[in-house]
């Protein structure tokens, strides 16, 4: 099935360009850490993944805010589409997290403040998520929706700074993290270039999903009314 | 530290199975509603 | 002014009435209370040592436990008795039934709360005399933030299907800040420490309960309308 229209084809072009270009950079281009070895080389998916799930969550926020203000359905299938594909990169996040702790900590799952915290928003959007799909009338599935995508993200700054304290309280920071510090040059141009590519991609799957829940509504409401 | 390239490529493998899944799954979808669109059209 | 308050009065009323008078629920979750202290000796152990380390985490687990139960009942009356077109009916600003809803959930968990910290000093043994003055203040500050977020959600869930699952699903992964900041606080008022090194954990409480209740009173009527 093609794309509408010729834009969106584009886009998904250049997303994958990007991609390419940002592993090109993140194997050829970019060093090998002292530290850690190649090991740190799965920051340049992490970093990027949860960045870009930042980003979706916004957007779920502001899809929400708009669908209550204007009952457009336009704004649900925003929010909607855009916790989908948060969840995803949420769990992209932990996922390579999680493989990148494994040899680095020696440990598949460490309660620090960013882990920590992108589970707690993973189960708040994979919450989301389920939410909707208990509710099939569109409207009030994205006024439900809605208002629990405005908790959901005015929790976020919440749970960040009671996280952050609470793992001082309990566990000592630990020297490694994905991110070396200092960070060198090489290595941020690829760390910038992969998030480029992740946000390229970002948006190309979210207007897909968009269109696809357009013409999900329209059938719907066609067939209530052949009914 | 040894260099541990099955995680890398545990890493990227789980992103990309991820993320190329996802889209095909929209690809799909697509798909089935085009196709059903066309047959409602042929209905009427 | 007046008129939204006397509402909120009404609402309040009616639910602590209902209450009064059936103790549906009160009963219920104060068995309830008294049922999770079993559990949680049985789960932990004889060790008292243990018992009291964990015993803020615990407190605070039976608090959110009750309140899952308690405040996804919030919307259960008018569902069951076919009262929800009156909720609709009601002039004016519907964040009033809100606020109702909220202040007679606060006053039934905090009874509930009150048993379940006497029967826990009871039970475990434990000397709670000198983090009363502490838990005075972090008690209400984490059940009106536990309140307000259950009291909403358990309006959307009212009218979904699974609302009993969904209900605990969605509450608790928002609860979890409020949670970590409780029993951070909860610690420091049982070790006798003064209050204020809990400090920032009662800022963040306070804050986060602010966020919630606007949250609450601003979209609770798009909850509503369906």
């Amino acid at each position: 099935m093609m794309p509408r229209s010729a834009t969106t084809r584009v886009l998904g072009w250049l997303a994958l360009l990007a991609l390419l270009v940002g592993l090109g950079l993140a194997f050829g281009y970019a060093p090998r850490e002292s530290i850690q070895g190649n090991v740190q080389r799965i920051m340049y998916v992490h970093v990027p993944a949860v960045l870009t799930a930042y980003l979706a969550f916004v957007l779920v926020l502001v899809g929400s805010i708009g669908y209550l203000a204007s009952a457009r359905a336009g704004w649900d299938r925003l929010a909607a589409g855009a916790a989908e594909l948060g969840v995803l990169f949420t769990g992209i996040t932990i996922a390579s997290g999680s493989i990148w702790g494994k040899p680095t900590w020696g440990t598949w799952w460490t309660w620090d403040a960013r882990l920590t915290s992108t589970a707690i928003l993973f189960l708040v959007y994979v919450g989301y998520l389920l939410l909707r799909a208990m509710v099939d009338e569109p409207e009030r599935r994205g006024r439900f929706a809605a208002v629990v995508g405005i908790v959901g993200a005015a929790n976020i700054p919440i749970v960040h700074f009671s996280v952050k304290w609470w793992r001082a309280l309990h566990q000592p920071s630990t020297i490694l993290g994905p991110e070396p510090s200092p960070i060198a040059a090489p290595i941020a141009a690829a760390l910038a270039a992969n998030w480029a590519a992740f946000t390229l991609l970002f948006v190309y799957l979210l207007v897909r999903r968009i269109e696809i829940a357009r013409l999900e509504e329209a059938a719907f409401l066609g067939g209530a009314r052949a009914r | 530290m040894p260099d541990n390239w099955g995680y890398v490529l545990a890493a990227y493998g789980v992103a990309a199975a991820a993320l190329l899944g996802y889209w095909r799954h929209l690809v799909r979808r697509g798909r089935a509603l085009a196709a059903s669109r066309r047959g409602d059209r042929g209905a009427t | 002014m007046p008129a939204y308050a006397r509402r909120v009065g009404i609402v309040l009323w009616k639910d602590l009435l209902v209450e009064r008078r059936s103790k549906e629920s009160l009963n219920a979750l104060l068995f309830f209370g008294l049922l999770l202290l079993f559990l949680f000796q049985f789960s932990l152990g004889p060790d008292r040592a243990r018992l009291e380390s964990a015993l803020p985490g615990l407190l605070w687990l039976g608090f959110v436990l009750a309140g899952l139960l308690g405040l996804g009942r919030s919307f259960l009356a008018e569902r069951e008795n076919d009262c929800s077109e009156g909720l609709l009916l009601t002039p004016g600003d519907k964040s009033a039934i809100y606020l109702g809803k909220l202040a007679a959930n606060i006053c039934v968990m905090g009874v509930v709360e009150i048993v379940i910290l006497a029967l826990f000093g009871l039970f475990f043994d434990v000397d709670l005399a000198r983090g009363l003055p502490g838990l005075a203040v972090i008690l209400p500050l984490g059940t009106v933030g536990l309140a307000a977020v259950g009291t909403l959600f358990a309006a959307v869930t009212a009218q979904v299907r699974a609302r009993e699952l969904l209900f605990p699903v969605l509450l608790l992964p928002i609860q979890v800040p409020v949670l970590l900041a409780t029993v951070s606080a909860t610690q420091v008022a049982l070790a006798g420490q003064p209050l204020a090194d809990a400090g920032p954990w009662l800022q963040l409480l306070a804050g986060a309960d602010i966020v919630y209740l606007v949250i609450g009173l601003l979209t609770f009527e798009f909850v509503l309308e369906g």
